[in-house]
C-alpha cells in the first residue's frame, strides 16, 4: 500500500489596472479599477473549478474517514475569494472542520519576499498566518513557499519562524539518483524535514490527463493506482498540484472529476492507497536523525522544464523591476499611508512578473496562458508606469 | 501667365488625421496658406477618406488593387466601396507594438500610411505600389489639366511627380521633407528607394529641401546641383488648443523630460536613456517619457531595464490629440537626439507649449529655432548638463522659452507658401524659356 499525500495551491493575483503614464501623481487606483477583471476571472474559475472540486472533495471527505489531503490558499486568493464568491470560503471551512483537511502556511501576497527581503517574508507569513487562524481557527506547522521556491537559505528562514517541514520540488540535479519518495531534511540548523514533490505522477494529472497525443491518454484510474502500486509501504508519494488542475486547467469534459472520485474511493475500497498530510507525514516518522541532506545553494522551484527561478527571475524587465521595487521598501514602510503599503504589498506577487517571462518554446505558451497581457514587454511597461507612480506618492512636496 | 489664379498638383502621401508624422501636418500647413495666398490647390492621396478639407481639391488616388477582394463592403458591382477596410501601404506590416488603447487614437478610424513600414515591402513589391500610385494619378491629373506646375512630396510620390510631368509637360517641383539617408540613421538604407529619392530629384526641374542642413545632405549624398535647391523651412501653425503650462498634468512632484517620436535609428532614441542615466545621477527623483512606438519598442524596453532604468523612464506608446498636448504642456524640457533630422517639426510644437528645447545638432529644426540649445546627439555628458540646467535654473529656463517664442514668431506658413509661390513661379518661367 503506498503512501499519498495530496496538496492543492490555490491563487489568483490581483491584476494590475492600465495606469497611463499620464496617470502618474494622480492618485489613480491599481487594482480597484480592474476589480471587473478580477471579479470576472475570480467567479468564471469558481464556477468551473473551486466550487465543484471542493464540493467533491468535502462529499470524499465525509464518506471516507481515510481520505486526508492538505491545500494552501493564498491572502489574495481569500481576500477575492470572500468578496467574489463567498461560498468558496464556505467550503473550505467546511472541509478543514472535518479535521482531515490540513491547511498549510505560505506569503500572503504569493510573493517572491523570500529571495529579496527576510523582513517581508517574515511579516507575509505571519500576516497569512493571522488570516488562516481568522478565517479557519487553526495554525498550520508546514509550509510551502510561493511556486515551491526553496533553498539552503530559504530553508533557514522556514525553520527560524517555527515551522515543522517544508515542500518543495524534487530536482534531479540535486537529487543525485536518491528515491523522492523518503522525506528529506534541508542543510539548515535542525535539519528542517523536506516533502518534495514527485513531479512525474503530479504532473500526470496537473498536464498531460488530457493530452492526446500521450502515450497513456486516455488515463484510466485503474493504470494511475498501478503506477502508485509500484511503490513500497515505506515510501510517500508527494503529489502537489495547482487546485486548478480541476475543472480549468484539465476542464470538466476531460473527465478530471471522475477520474478523481473513482482514484480517491477505490484506492481506499481496495486498500490500494493511503493518504496522508504533510503533518501525519512528519509525525509518523518521528526521527530525521538519518534521513539524506537536500543541499540547494540556489534556489528550485515547482515551474517549467529547468525547476528553477527563470519563469520570474530571468530577464533584466523582471530582474529590474523586481530590484527597483524591492528597493523602496524601507521608504514604503515607513510611510504612514496605509494604502500605499499594501499596494506596494500586492504588487509583489510573483505573477505580475510570470507575464513578463520572454523565455519561449513550451514554457512560453504556459506563460502566456495565464497572462492578461499581449506580451510580456506590455506587462513590464505597466508595472513599470505604476512603480513609477508609486515613488511619485512617497516625493514630499 | 493664363489663368489670374496660380495653381498646382501636389501629389501627397498622408493628410491629417491620417498622418504618421510631421508630413501629412506640413502638408497641411503649406497648402492652407497657399490657399490663403489665392492659389488652387490639387491634392492626390493614395487612400479613400473624409477629410473635411475645403481650401483644395483633394484626389482619391486608389488603385483596383488595393481593394479588398473579400470584405462586407462593396457596392453593386462588387467593388469594395471603402478602401479604409485595407488601407493599401499599411496591411503590409506584421509589427505590432503597443496597442493603441482607445483613449490614444482619435475618433477618427486611427490608421495612418506609415512611410516607416512601407520601406519595408521587398523592392519588387514596392516598385509595384510606386507605379500604380503614378498610374492613378497620371490619369488623375490629366482630367484636371488646370494646374501650371507639380509639386510632389517625398520619395513615394516622386515617380507620380515624374509620371504627370511626363504626361503633361508640366514643370515637376520635389519637396523633401526627409531622405532615406535620414531614415536609416546616417547609413546604407533601402538601396530602391535611394534610388527613387535620386531620380526624383534629378527629374525635377526644381528641388525644395525643408533645411540647409537637408540642402547639403542632399548635395553631398544624392549630388544635386545646389543651384536648384532651395530651402524652404516648416511654419507652425496656430494652436488650436491653448497653451496650459503647469505641473498638474500627470507627475507633479519631479522634473519631467520628454522624448516623442518614432522608436527607429533616426529619432536617437537609445541616446535619450542613454542621457536619462546620466541625468538621474544629478536628480534621482527626475521621469523621463519615451513617447511613441517603432521597431526598436522592445530593443529600449530592455536596455530601459538592463540599464536600471525602471520606473525613471516610462513609455507612453504612441500619443496623439490630447495626450500629445498634455505631454509638450507638461515637460521640463523636450530632448530630441536625432542622429539626422531634416526638420523635426515636433520641437517646434514642443517650444509653442513653453517647453525649452534641446535638439541635435544634425536638426534643420535649429536653423530655425535658434534659441532652443543644440548639442551633438552623442555627446551625452553636454547633453545631460544642459537638462540638468534647465530643470535646476528657472530663470535660464524662462529665459530660453522666451526666446523660442520669438523664434516661433517668424516661422509662419505664410512666408513658407511665399518661398514657395516664388519657385513655383520661376519653375513655370523657367519652362517656358
Amino acid at each position: 500500500m503506498a503512501n499519498v499525500c495530496l496538496y492543492f495551491e490555490l491563487h489568483q493575483p490581483y491584476r494590475l489596472a492600465d495606469v497611463s503614464v499620464f496617470d502618474i501623481g494622480l492618485d489613480k487606483e491599481y487594482f480597484t479599477r480592474q476589480e471587473e477583471l478580477n471579479r470576472k476571472i475570480f467567479q468564471k474559475v469558481a464556477h468551473k473549478s473551486y466550487i465543484p472540486m471542493l464540493t467533491l472533495l468535502l462529499k470524499l471527505v465525509r464518506e471516507n474517514k481515510d481520505f486526508y489531503f492538505s491545500f494552501s490558499a493564498t491572502g489574495v486568493f481569500l481576500d477575492q475569494a470572500s468578496e467574489y464568491a463567498p461560498k468558496v470560503v464556505t467550503l473550505l471551512q467546511k472541509l478543514v472542520k472535518t479535521g482531515q483537511v490540513e491547511v498549510l502556511s505560505e506569503t500572503y501576497h504569493h510573493s517572491l519576499a523570500s529571495l529579496y527581503s527576510a523582513k517581508e517574508f517574515e511579516y507575509q507569513v505571519k500576516e497569512h498566518q493571522k488570516l488562516v487562524k481568522q478565517l479557519f481557527d487553526i495554525k498550520p506547522t508546514i509550509f510551502r513557499n510561493t511556486e515551491l521556491i526553496y533553498s539552503n537559505e530559504i530553508g533557514q528562514l522556514v525553520e527560524d519562524l517555527g515551522f515543522q517541514a517544508c515542500l518543495t520540488e524534487a530536482v534531479d540535479r540535486y537529487l543525485g539518483g536518491r528515491k523522492r519518495t523518503q522525506v528529506f531534511v534541508g542543510k539548515t540548523k535542525n535539519k528542517l524535514p523536506l516533502l518534495l514533490k514527485h513531479a512525474q505522477l503530479s504532473d500526470d494529472i496537473a498536464f498531460r490527463f488530457s493530452e492526446k497525443a500521450w502515450a497513456s491518454y486516455p488515463l484510466t484510474a485503474d493504470t494511475y493506482m498501478n503506477w502508485l502500486g509500484s511503490y513500497q509501504n515505506s515510501e510517500v508519494i508527494n503529489l502537489f498540484m495547482d487546485f486548478e488542475t480541476f475543472g480549468e486547467h484539465q476542464w470538466e469534459d476531460t473527465g478530471i472529476f471522475k477520474f478523481f472520485e473513482v482514484f480517491i474511493k477505490q484506492s481506499i475500497k481496495q486498500k490500494r492507497n493511503k493518504f496522508l498530510t504533510p503533518f501525519m507525514v512528519i509525525q509518523e516518522q518521528k526521527t530525521f536523525k538519518d534521513s539524506p541532506e537536500y543541499d540547494i545553494p540556489e534556489p528550485i522551484s515547482w515551474a517549467d522544464v529547468d525547476r528553477d527561478l527563470t519563469a520570474w527571475v530571468d530577464n533584466s524587465l523582471q530582474r529590474d523591476s523586481l530590484d527597483k521595487m524591492y528597493q523602496l521598501e524601507q521608504k514604503v514602510l515607513s510611510q504612514k499611508n496605509k494604502d500605499l503599503i499594501l499596494d506596494w504589498r500586492k504588487l509583489q506577487t510573483s505573477d505580475h512578473f510570470y507575464y513578463m517571462c520572454t523565455k519561449w518554446a513550451a514554457d512560453g505558451d504556459v506563460h502566456a496562458y495565464f497572462s492578461p497581457y499581449e506580451s510580456p514587454y506590455e506587462a513590464y511597461r505597466r508595472f513599470s508606469i505604476v512603480l513609477a507612480d508609486l515613488k511619485e506618492r512617497m516625493i514630499e512636496t | 501667365m493664363a489663368k489670374q489664379q496660380n495653381s498646382v498638383f501636389m501629389i501627397g502621401w498622408e493628410y491629417p488625421p491620417h498622418n504618421s508624422g510631421g508630413l501629412g501636418i506640413a502638408c497641411e500647413g503649406l497648402t492652407q496658406a497657399l490657399s490663403q495666398d489665392d492659389t488652387k490647390v490639387h491634392f492626390s492621396l493614395p487612400y479613400e477618406s473624409g477629410h473635411g478639407v475645403d481650401h483644395m481639391n483633394i484626389h482619391y488616388c486608389v488603385h483596383d488593387n488595393w481593394r479588398h477582394k473579400d470584405c462586407d463592403c462593396k457596392d453593386k458591382s462588387g467593388k469594395c466601396v471603402n478602401v479604409n477596410c485595407e488601407p493599401p501601404f499599411f496591411a503590409y506590416s506584421q509589427e505590432v507594438y503597443i496597442p493603441e488603447q482607445p483613449e490614444l487614437v482619435s475618433s477618427n478610424s486611427g490608421y495612418s500610411f506609415d512611410l516607416n513600414k512601407l520601406r519595408k515591402l521587398s523592392s519588387n513589391q514596392l516598385e509595384k505600389q510606386v507605379t500604380e500610385y503614378a498610374q492613378i494619378v497620371g490619369n488623375v491629373g490629366l482630367n484636371n489639366n488646370d494646374f501650371e506646375v507639380i509639386h510632389a512630396h517625398d520619395w513615394m510620390s516622386f515617380p507620380a511627380g515624374q509620371q504627370l510631368k511626363k504626361e503633361t509637360g508640366k514643370p515637376l517641383i520635389t519637396h523633401v521633407h526627409s531622405t532615406e539617408y535620414d531614415r536609416s540613421g546616417l547609413s546604407s538604407g533601402n538601396q530602391y528607394i535611394e534610388h527613387i529619392e535620386y531620380t526624383g530629384m534629378h527629374q525635377a526641374d526644381h528641388v525644395i529641401a525643408v533645411s540647409h542642413y537637408t540642402k547639403k545632405l542632399l548635395e553631398q549624398r544624392y549630388g544635386v546641383d545646389p543651384k536648384k535647391i532651395s530651402v524652404v523651412h516648416n511654419g507652425i501653425s496656430e494652436l488650436a488648443h491653448p497653451v496650459d503650462v503647469g505641473k498638474h498634468h500627470f507627475a507633479p512632484s519631479r522634473p519631467v523630460i520628454a522624448f516623442m517620436g518614432r522608436l527607429t535609428i533616426q529619432k536617437g532614441v537609445s541616446y535619450f536613456l542613454d542621457l536619462a542615466k546620466e541625468v538621474l545621477k544629478e536628480i534621482p527623483e527626475a521621469l523621463f517619457v519615451v513617447a511613441g512606438n517603432g521597431d526598436m519598442y522592445h530593443e529600449l524596453l530592455l536596455k530601459t531595464a538592463d540599464g536600471g532604468l525602471s520606473a525613471s523612464v516610462v513609455f507612453s506608446g504612441f500619443v496623439r490629440d490630447e495626450q500629445r498636448r498634455k505631454l509638450l504642456n507638461r515637460a521640463d524640457v523636450f530632448v530630441m537626439p536625432s542622429i539626422s533630422e531634416p526638420f523635426g517639426l515636433v520641437a517646434l510644437e514642443a517650444a509653442q507649449r513653453h517647453t525649452p528645447v534641446i535638439v541635435s545638432k544634425n536638426a534643420g529644426v535649429s536653423e530655425v529655432l535658434t534659441n532652443a540649445i543644440s548639442l551633438d546627439f552623442w555627446d551625452i555628458k553636454k547633453m545631460a548638463s544642459a537638462i540638468v540646467d534647465l530643470v535646476t535654473d528657472v530663470d535660464k529656463s524662462n529665459t530660453q522659452v522666451a526666446g523660442q517664442l520669438e523664434d516661433l514668431s517668424k516661422q509662419t506658413w505664410k512666408s513658407s507658401a511665399q518661398k514657395v509661390k516664388e519657385i513655383y513661379k520661376n519653375a513655370f518661367l523657367g519652362y517656358k524659356k
